[in-house]
């Protein structure tokens, strides 16, 4: 099926632009399990157990989730080439359509489906306005996030306000989707972890984070990852989405509906929005609350840049900031001074690497020296002040962000306005 | 061409119906408007027959099951009792501005409400502004001293004195000798609830350990609206030791019980009693609460300010004025009560003073 429709579209205008690097399966592998040691070499220096905490772990995800899925609807709609930044104005729909209907059918997947149509709609009001208005993108994605407040606002007053329980600002305790776990593995992990033992312990919290009590909406917010990967990669469907991203005009000589498509993303894209919403108003908390998105949409953005446009990328980058948003909640003074050390050693990596690999010494001896300055800090203090640690989430992106900035490439045709029959 | 200037015609149109929209629902400015013709029918208060009320909410409005509704339930008390004419309620929304807030006083102050009463220490600099505005207006805030003026009333609480006593009673509850504070925002206001907790819960052992969170930093409000980090900074607590975790922090409270529930501990609420309040599912998990008692400061401001003379400046409601209080809705105390009473009058007789910034 994906041979068939590959052949049509053959070359899509791809520059190698990203570098020689390719990333398998197995630097992949050894890249997490470095990552694992060197967090349990940092915890039994510190002794800051919540590193690796099942509860920190399990926590990460939680926050993770409604990033992840504000970045998958993003990657949809920019794939296709239009800006889409009213995904916070989707993401509100979202939480209000997910406790209302969750509500409503006393049915959590009732509310789970009910949050994607919320965030659907928002996302079709966007495609009307960009795809067949022309109107621009930026434009339009502030009004839907101005009017997702508005709308949401108005329809809470008008439902949850005459529930009890509820009220104008927030609705009545909804139905939770389930927990799961995997059985026999909770109370032997737990075991594990408790005895502080160098990487079996913290392999043990990790694993019980990640595969205890973790909610099933979780666990289809995951799979929509690997799915959109395979939609978007693997199919004729998404080859001929991604083109209209890159290059509409070619696309469109080729016979592709332009409009057709990129009307599918933007709902599409509306609609994981709106799943992020839901997943707060459900998981995250037991009920809608206005305000509750805190901005999210605008982090599922940035996760999505972060990630390359690539859904791993993206998951990638929403679980680096979810892990670094449940450490300064959970523990802030404590585990972030630890990450201070963590970070340390990652600089004076670089360092090495490139001193040893690329040969470049005064780069080494600057970054060596951001190494010894952070370091210092890490061994001079006790703990990190509160200013900062609420900001660790946002620092770790910003600096992850700067590293990687010169690699990252966008769809060509990301944001361009784009009229039928405008090739000349 | 045609097509295209139709496009573009349609696209401003939707553009500019997609922002009036916006400026409709997006302020919540809807006019609460409630001319009770029955309350003023039926009541027989002489004075307050004519006397319009305007009253601004903070973020989260009627209905927040906390601190405005504490308000609202004043309002409505005054309602029924004092007869007013007619009643107007605004809210904020999220994220707004100071302009907002002041053209919301100002509105209210034109459209011939007096007195007018702001809810939160967020409209102490638009009040500030517009009191001076409409010198013959009457205006309150609750929370805040620092818009003073010679027709402001401000209404403030001694929330230190009342964070003391449910601090006392989650040290004598703690059975590991550890307990949490998760604060919305990091504010002089919510460090007065931090600083009352911390002394409460030292005077009863003085080795107790108390873990401390802010959710967010200001100026980012989100912290007093978000029941998932709420929920996640207070499993952190418990996983790392606490068993009693006290919340100042708004709408992100349900977070803080709902963990409390799962960890098996317990959760003290605030402002109003949570234990009445809060989602059914959790209301057993709550030991007590820090009651500040906004409606009586609302009944009695508008009581004074219908026979016409409300006193400018400070009235502060600490625990001897019964402004705040502890709960005992559940019974959860009642083994710890004569203890805590001990406290109460301790620091009424001024014999333990409370700090009202952390040490």
């Amino acid at each position: 099926m994906s041979a068939s429709g590959l052949k049509t579209g053959q070359p899509p205008v791809k520059r190698a632009g990203a570098g020689t690097f390719k990333l398998t399966w197995q630097l992949l592998l050894i890249g997490i399990g470095a990552l694992v040691v060197l967090l349990s070499i940092t915890r039994f220096f510190t002794g800051a157990d919540d590193l690796t905490s099942a509860g920190a772990i399990n926590a990460a995800v939680a926050l993770a989730v409604p990033i992840g899925l504000a970045g998958l609807g993003g990657l949809w709609s920019e794939r296709a080439g239009v800006v889409n930044i009213g995904l916070e104005g989707m993401m509100i729909l979202g939480t209000w359509a997910g406790a209302w209907g969750s509500i409503q059918f006393d049915n959590p997947w009732a509310g789970v489906l009910a949050g994607a149509i919320g965030g659907l709609v928002g996302g079709l009001l966007h495609a009307v306005a960009t795809v067949s208005f022309g109107v621009d993108h930026i434009i339009s994605g502030v009004a839907i996030n101005i009017l997702g407040l508005g709308i949401t606002q108005f329809l809470s007053k008008v439902t949850f306000a005459e529930m009890a329980g509820g009220g104008d600002t927030q609705s009545p305790p909804v139905p939770k989707p389930g927990l799961v776990s995997v059985p026999g593995i909770g109370e032997p992990l737990a075991d594990l972890e408790a005895r502080h033992w160098f990487l079996l312990s913290d392999l043990a919290g990790i694993l019980r984070g990640l595969l205890t009590n973790v909610s099933l909406f979780t666990i289809l917010a995951i799979a929509l990852v690997p799915l959109t990967f395979y939609v978007l990669w693997r199919t004729a469907f998404g080859l001929r989405l991604r083109s209209c991203g890159e290059r509409p005009v070619a696309a469109e000589s080729l016979g592709v509906n332009v409009y057709t498509y990129k009307y599918a993303a933007v709902v599409i894209s509306g609609a994981l929005a709106g799943l992020g919403g839901a997943f707060l108003s459900l998981v995250a908390a037991s009920a809608y609350r206005e305000g509750q998105t805190a901005g999210r949409g605008f982090i599922g953005l940035a996760a999505m840049i972060f990630g390359n446009w690539r859904p791993g990328g993206l998951a990638g980058g929403a679980m680096l900031f979810g892990y670094t948003d449940a450490l300064q909640l959970r523990r802030g003074g404590e585990s972030v001074h630890a990450l201070l050390l963590l970070v340390a050693i990652l600089i004076a990596a670089v360092a090495v690497y490139q001193l040893v690999q690329q040969q470049r010494t005064q780069a080494a001896v600057i970054t060596g020296a951001a190494a010894v300055i952070v370091f210092a800090i890490f061994a001079l203090t006790d703990s990190v002040p509160e200013q900062f640690t609420s900001v660790t989430p946002h620092i770790t992106t910003l600096l992850v962000l700067s590293l990687a900035a010169q690699r990252l490439r966008m769809p060509a045709a990301d944001g361009l306005p784009y009229r039928k029959g405008q090739a000349k | 061409m045609l097509q295209n200037r139709f496009g573009r015609l349609a696209a401003t149109a939707l553009a500019g119906s997609m922002l009036m929209g916006a400026a409709a629902c997006g302020g919540g400015e809807e006019p609460a408007t409630s001319a009770s013709p029955t309350g003023g029918a039926t009541s027989a208060a002489p004075a307050g027959g004519t006397t319009k009320v305007g009253l601004a909410y903070d973020i989260g409005g009627r209905g927040d099951q906390s601190f405005n509704d504490a308000a609202a339930a004043g309002l409505d008390k005054a309602k029924t009792e004092l007869g007013l004419a007619e009643t107007k309620e605004l809210e904020a929304g999220s994220g707004e501005t100071e302009a907002a807030k002041e053209e919301r006083l100002r509105l209210l102050a034109q459209g011939g409400f007096n007195p007018i009463i702001a809810v939160g220490f967020a409209y102490s600099g638009p009040m500030k502004k517009v009191a001076t505005e409409f010198p013959e207006v009457k205006f309150a805030i609750v929370d805040d001293e620092a818009a003073a003026g010679p027709n402001i009333s401000n209404l403030v609480f001694a929330e230190h004195e009342g964070s003391f006593l449910v601090g006392a009673a989650a040290a004598l509850k703690s059975k590991k000798n550890h307990v949490g504070f998760v604060g919305g925002v990091e504010v002089p206001l919510i460090k007065k609830f931090e600083a009352g907790f911390v002394a409460g819960a030292k005077a009863v052992k003085s080795d107790i350990k108390v873990d401390v969170k802010y959710l967010t930093q200001p100026p980012d409000f989100a912290g007093f609206n978000d029941p998932a980090k709420g929920k996640t900074a207070a499993e952190g607590m418990f996983d790392a030791g606490a068993d009693v975790v006290y919340h100042a922090a708004g709408g992100s409270g349900g977070g803080v019980f709902e963990a409390a529930k799962a960890a098996q501990g317990w959760g003290i609420g605030v402002d109003s009693d949570q234990a009445k309040t809060a989602a059914e599912g959790v209301r057993d998990v709550i030991l007590t609460s820090m009651i500040k008692k906004v409606d009586v400061a609302v009944f009695d401001f508008l009581k004074s300010a219908s026979t016409g003379a409300p006193k400018a400046g400070t009235t502060v409601y600490d625990l001897k004025a019964g402004g705040v209080d502890y709960s005992t809705t559940g019974g959860h105390v009642d083994d710890i009560k004569t203890q805590l009473d001990e406290y109460k009058q301790k620091v009424i007789s001024g014999e333990i003073s409370v700090p009202k910034e952390v040490s």
